[in-house]
């Protein structure tokens, strides 16, 4: 008897339906948020947490440039270390010989480069100076003076969108 | 009557739509969409040091005159001046103004770009900025200046060629 009672709860257990509706509702939220967000500059852009861009209300995307990080410590041209800095003095520029410096050469050489390789004017290549806001103006100047000795006056400065 | 009030009930019966694969398809892309999203947005802003230029000068039209105006920023505040090669110097040093700083640390931005209306408002086709900071002033400062400088309020060119220079002598 008392079996038979048991088979006839069994028989009454009801498989519980998972509500995905809501969490449906949600990822869809959030799949068209990101999807905006996306980025569709296809050259992904790594920043040191240590460098402190400004803010401006500049709208211009950056173009494909070659990238000078100046930060509080290092400077860094496409990725590569090129020298310390400490207290606002980048080590390795002398600002009475600038052309002396690996940084003009290794500029200069990259000039050279795409001058060999690069025949349609429009695809000439800028500098996309990424510096720290903290800095002093005499910092980037000297930066500013190789650049534009070693063929490169018109150039980007990065800045994080308002 | 019965029998087909018992068939419209069967019809009318949810369809269960089997979400599973939708939920699959939404928990790999969700991942890949956070991974390439950029929370933060680089801009650029196009700037130039000045350099040695053999173009001719030519006389053009009054609504055509173009000013280069040079913006000095100092330890005092803001100096402002006009250059052109079609005004007499009576007639530039009607735009020189010295802005004294508002505080320690703030620059007098609004007042200078009261200044850089004027101008605008009345040599259109000036389009030349001249940034020249002196060696301490800091770089958020700097571009502050150049956004206050480039574009109005409601987002119409000011002066949105910027050029950036150290002092001379």
């Amino acid at each position: 008897m008392a079996l038979g009672n048991m088979k006839s709860h069994a028989k009454q257990f009801v498989e519980p339906k998972l509500q995905i509706t809501s969490m449906m509702d949600m990822f869809t939220i959030i799949l068209i948020f990101l999807l905006f967000s996306f980025s569709d500059n296809p050259e992904t852009l790594t920043i040191d947490n240590s460098l402190k861009l400004p803010e401006s209300n500049a709208e211009l995307d950056y173009k494909e440039n070659i990238k000078l990080v100046l930060s509080q410590t290092v400077l860094k041209l496409e990725g590569e270390v090129i020298s310390d800095v400490q207290d606002g003095i980048i080590m390795a520029l002398d600002t009475e010989n600038l052309q002396e410096s690996s940084l003009f050469s290794k500029l200069k050489e990259l000039k050279e480069n795409e001058a060999q390789t690069e025949l349609n004017p429009d695809k000439k290549k800028n500098i996309l100076f990424l510096c720290d806001k903290r800095l002093e103006f005499k910092t980037i100047n000297t930066l500013v003076k190789t650049a534009a000795m070693a063929g490169y006056p018109n150039f980007q400065f990065g800045v994080l969108q308002k | 009557m019965s029998k087909l009030g018992c068939h419209k009930r069967k019809s009318v019966e949810d369809a269960d739509v089997d979400l599973i694969p939708i939920m699959n398809m939404f928990l790999v892309l969700i991942p890949f969409l956070l991974l390439s999203a950029s929370f933060f947005h680089v801009k650029a802003i196009n700037t130039s040091v000045p350099v040695l230029s053999d173009a001719p000068s030519v006389t053009v039209k009054e609504n055509k005159i173009k000013l280069i105006i040079t913006l000095e920023l100092n330890k005092d505040g803001i100096h402002l001046s006009a250059m052109s090669d079609e005004l007499t110097e009576a007639q530039l040093a009607e735009f020189e103004f010295n802005l004294a700083k508002e505080s320690q640390d703030q620059f007098p931005f609004e007042q200078m770009y009261v200044c850089l209306e004027k101008i605008k408002q009345k040599y259109p086709a000036s389009d030349t900025v001249i940034l020249i900071p002196d060696d301490n002033i800091l770089y958020d400062t700097i571009v502050s200046a150049m956004d206050m400088a480039r574009y109005t309020a409601e987002k119409n060119p000011l002066f949105p060629n910027v050029v950036l220079s150290g002092k001379v002598g």
